[in-house]
């Protein structure tokens, strides 16, 4: 394998990474208040749908993220009324929300006269730095080469990490989700704080969602995901719900994912249905191993809380 | 305060028969009137819409035998779900398992002699599928009893790696799976002895068995020690573990059992109905819909059939509604939407909600904290008592 197809591989993988990403943080930031939103899958497909409509209408990649955003939050509400308000078990409501949305996404994407199905993508998805920049050695297709989004993507994951430790506001996040009755006593508004961490979560699963029809795959079609939802809920766990960790692994998924596609320029035979596999492997084989290692420290422990329902008149 | 802390969840002591049953049509309805909603923003004619399903779903004896033999792997995976989520194992892995239930039938199917007499045959293909199915949960089951591992992201990302495997062996290779006398890449025909005989028109055998694996499921777990024990880990690990319930071994009997019972809806799938490994035919989520008809059957293995059946209902129904210019992909949501609301129903059959008059703790500074700290039963506010104890 020579140096240019690691290159491109290197530069493919930070495309593809960041929807990942993007949905793993929203989910780190829920799952840190004690909310485990599964549906992740779901939020992502329906914020690809509405982004990619909206793209297609406005050719706005920012009006087409945001649509796509608000989508997944508006998702993430149902969520979130269920679980934090009713009570409902987390994992059934999680998987509620990835059916809804498969259905809902797939529905609208071939509904009406001239069906999202059969779209092109209106929208110019540019680099964020000159051309000449994309040009420098290795460096510059690896780092320098990608849209705006992908920048923004890693500043949110350095302002999601400061958020989670460095500030107020995210120490009251970690204390709901590590002991909420602890929190409430404390007088922090456990329900308040849950529902924006979950909505917070939608958010950015949609986004990812919307990126990843807009700027990575630039058509629409039924499921387009392919599982890049439920990756990212496992990330979250070999992330071991830190920010920055989440990064990394999001780049190797990313590797992962474009395998496939390297090692054909390569020239290395192995059937395209075995690289599918790979990524899914390699997340079932990280989260066995992360169970079963004996030095498991508390750093990367679960939020105690997770997943667990408050209810201050049981405590 | 917000509007939310003065909603007042009240555990029902006993919910009535009239809530019982009442609170599930409710939530149907809701959720044909949600997807009514949807349906008229896209410019779709709602009640043509159910009025078209309904005929092509349950009109007439051809219909029905269509929605039969369709609900027959859906009984199967609900199952399978149901015996899982009973012991509170999220198994999301009936989808994979399923393919590899399917695979390892065709395989016995195309390998042993065509002159197998048929009773042996079946048994054969059944039982292939079964075992595979269940060696598929294994992946997933060992490390969920052995390390505590999270079964909803193995059993996940096992789906995806059975659905590569599967079209691997008719669409990338040439295995003997796949017929080699076709361009276009498909499955190998099974010999007639492998084929489930018919016992009315289109529905085949697999149908009664599915229902007779839905009554023994259902005493096992309501008659055995067995089933006992299941329930009573479902409802408190720790209690069971008092109880000397070993907790890891029940875990794996549970999770091989379900595995075995998605393996199994994959044998009779390729052996009923398509005859054939056939990749397309069989990725069509009827895993996933299993979690459905579980969550809505509240997990109870009779009601697992007739759920099925409805599910199908609808699912074959979906195909007819091309004809009227509605997308199939309806179904898929109203099938989502169905499980949504039966999900919250649910929350309702147990409790009800109420208004609080005021908001419980505002009032509270840390003056009375201390107070209510120092003589806890000398306190008559309610409110104070919820929030010191």
């Amino acid at each position: 394998m020579n140096e240019s197809v690691i290159i491109l591989s290197l530069a493919s993988a930070v495309v593809a990474g960041t929807p990942i990403l993007l949905a793993a943080l929203g989910e780190i930031v829920a799952e840190r208040s004690g909310i485990m939103n599964l549906g992740v899958e779901g939020m992502m497909l329906v914020g690809a749908v509405v982004g990619f409509w909206c793209g297609v209408h406005t050719g706005s990649l920012t009006l087409g993220l945001l649509a796509g955003g608000f989508a997944g939050l508006v998702l993430s509400l149902i969520h979130a009324v269920l679980a934090i308000t009713l009570r409902v078990d987390q994992t059934v409501s999680g998987l509620s929300l990835v059916i809804v949305g498969g259905g809902l996404s797939a529905y609208l994407g071939a509904a009406g006269e001239v069906p999202l199905l059969e779209r092109a993508n209106g929208v110019a998805v540019t680099p964020l730095f000159p051309a000449s920049f994309a040009d420098l050695p290795a460096v510059g297709p690896v780092l320098l080469g990608h849209d705006v989004v992908v920048y923004l993507t890693v500043a949110l994951v350095a302002s999601t990490a400061w958020l989670l430790y460095r500030s107020s506001l995210g120490l009251s996040l970690r204390a709901v989700g590590e002991d909420p009755a602890a929190a409430d006593a404390a007088g922090l508004d456990v329900v308040k704080i849950r529902y924006l961490s979950t909505a917070f979560g939608g958010f950015c699963a949609g986004l990812g969602g919307a990126y990843l029809v807009l700027a990575v795959l630039g058509t629409w079609q039924a499921g387009l995901t392919a599982g890049a939802g439920w990756i990212a809920v496992a990330l979250v766990i070999v992330a071991g719900w830190r920010p920055w960790f989440a990064l990394i692994g999001a780049l190797v998924f990313g590797v992962l994912r474009g395998l496939s596609f390297t090692l054909q320029i390569a020239e290395v035979d192995i059937p395209s249905d075995f690289l599918a596999m790979i990524p899914f492997v390699a997340a079932y084989l990280v989260v066995v191993g992360i169970s079963a290692s004996p030095s498991r420290s508390r750093q990367i422990a679960a939020p105690a809380a997770l997943a667990q329902p408050y209810f201050r008149e049981q405590r | 305060m917000s509007v939310l802390d003065r909603i007042e969840v009240k555990p029902r002591a006993q919910a009535t028969a009239v809530v019982q049953a009442g609170v599930p049509l409710l939530a149907l309805l809701a959720a044909l009137m949600l997807g009514a909603i949807v349906l008229i923003l896209t410019g779709a004619n709602p009640l043509e819409v159910y009025r078209t399903m309904l005929d092509a779903s349950l009109n007439g004896q051809r219909a029905i035998e269509r929605t039969l033999t369709f609900s027959t792997p859906l009984i199967l995976t609900g199952l399978a779900a149901a015996v899982a989520f009973r012991m509170k194992l999220y198994s999301i892995g009936a989808e994979g398992q399923l393919f590899m239930g399917a695979i390892a039938a065709s395989a016995v199917a195309l390998q042993l002699p065509e002159t197998t007499p048929k009773a042996l045959m079946l048994v054969m293909v059944l039982c292939g599928g079964a075992v595979a199915g269940a060696l598929w949960a294994g992946l997933a089951a060992v490390p969920k009893a052995v390390f505590g591992t999270d079964e909803i992201i193995t059993t996940l990302m096992l789906n995806f790696v059975a659905l590569a495997f599967m079209n691997y062996l008719i669409f990338g290779s040439q295995t003997f799976w796949r017929d080699p006398d076709r361009p276009v890449p498909q499955g190998l025909s099974f010999p007639e002895a492998a084929e489930l005989p018919a016992v009315s028109g289109r529905l085949h055998l697999g149908f009664p068995i599915a229902v007779a694996v839905a009554l023994l499921l259902w005493w096992v777990l309501k008659s055995t020690t067995f089933g006992f024990r299941v329930r009573t880990i479902g409802d408190s690990k720790r209690a069971a573990r008092y109880a000397g319930v070993g907790v890891p071994g029940t875990i794996m009997v549970v999770f091989l059992l379900s595995g075995s019972l998605a393996g199994l809806a994959g044998a009779i799938e390729v052996a009923g109905v398509t005859n054939r490994l056939d990749p397309t035919a069989l990725a069509i989520e009827l895993g996933y819909t299993g979690i459905i008809i579980a969550a809505v059957a509240r997990l109870n293995p009779i009601g697992v059939v007739p759920v099925a059946i409805f599910l199908a209902a609808i699912e074959t129904a979906g195909s007819s509604l091309q004809s009227i210019g509605v997308d199939t992909e309806i179904v898929r949501l109203l099938q989502g939407l169905i499980f949504l609301s039966v999900t919250t129903g649910e929350f309702f059959v147990s409790n009800r909600l109420g208004w609080r008059a005021q908001a419980p703790d505002e009032s509270l500074d840390d003056h009375d904290l201390q107070q209510a700290a120092a003589e806890p039963e000398a306190t008559s506010n309610p409110a104070l008592v919820g929030e010191t104890t």
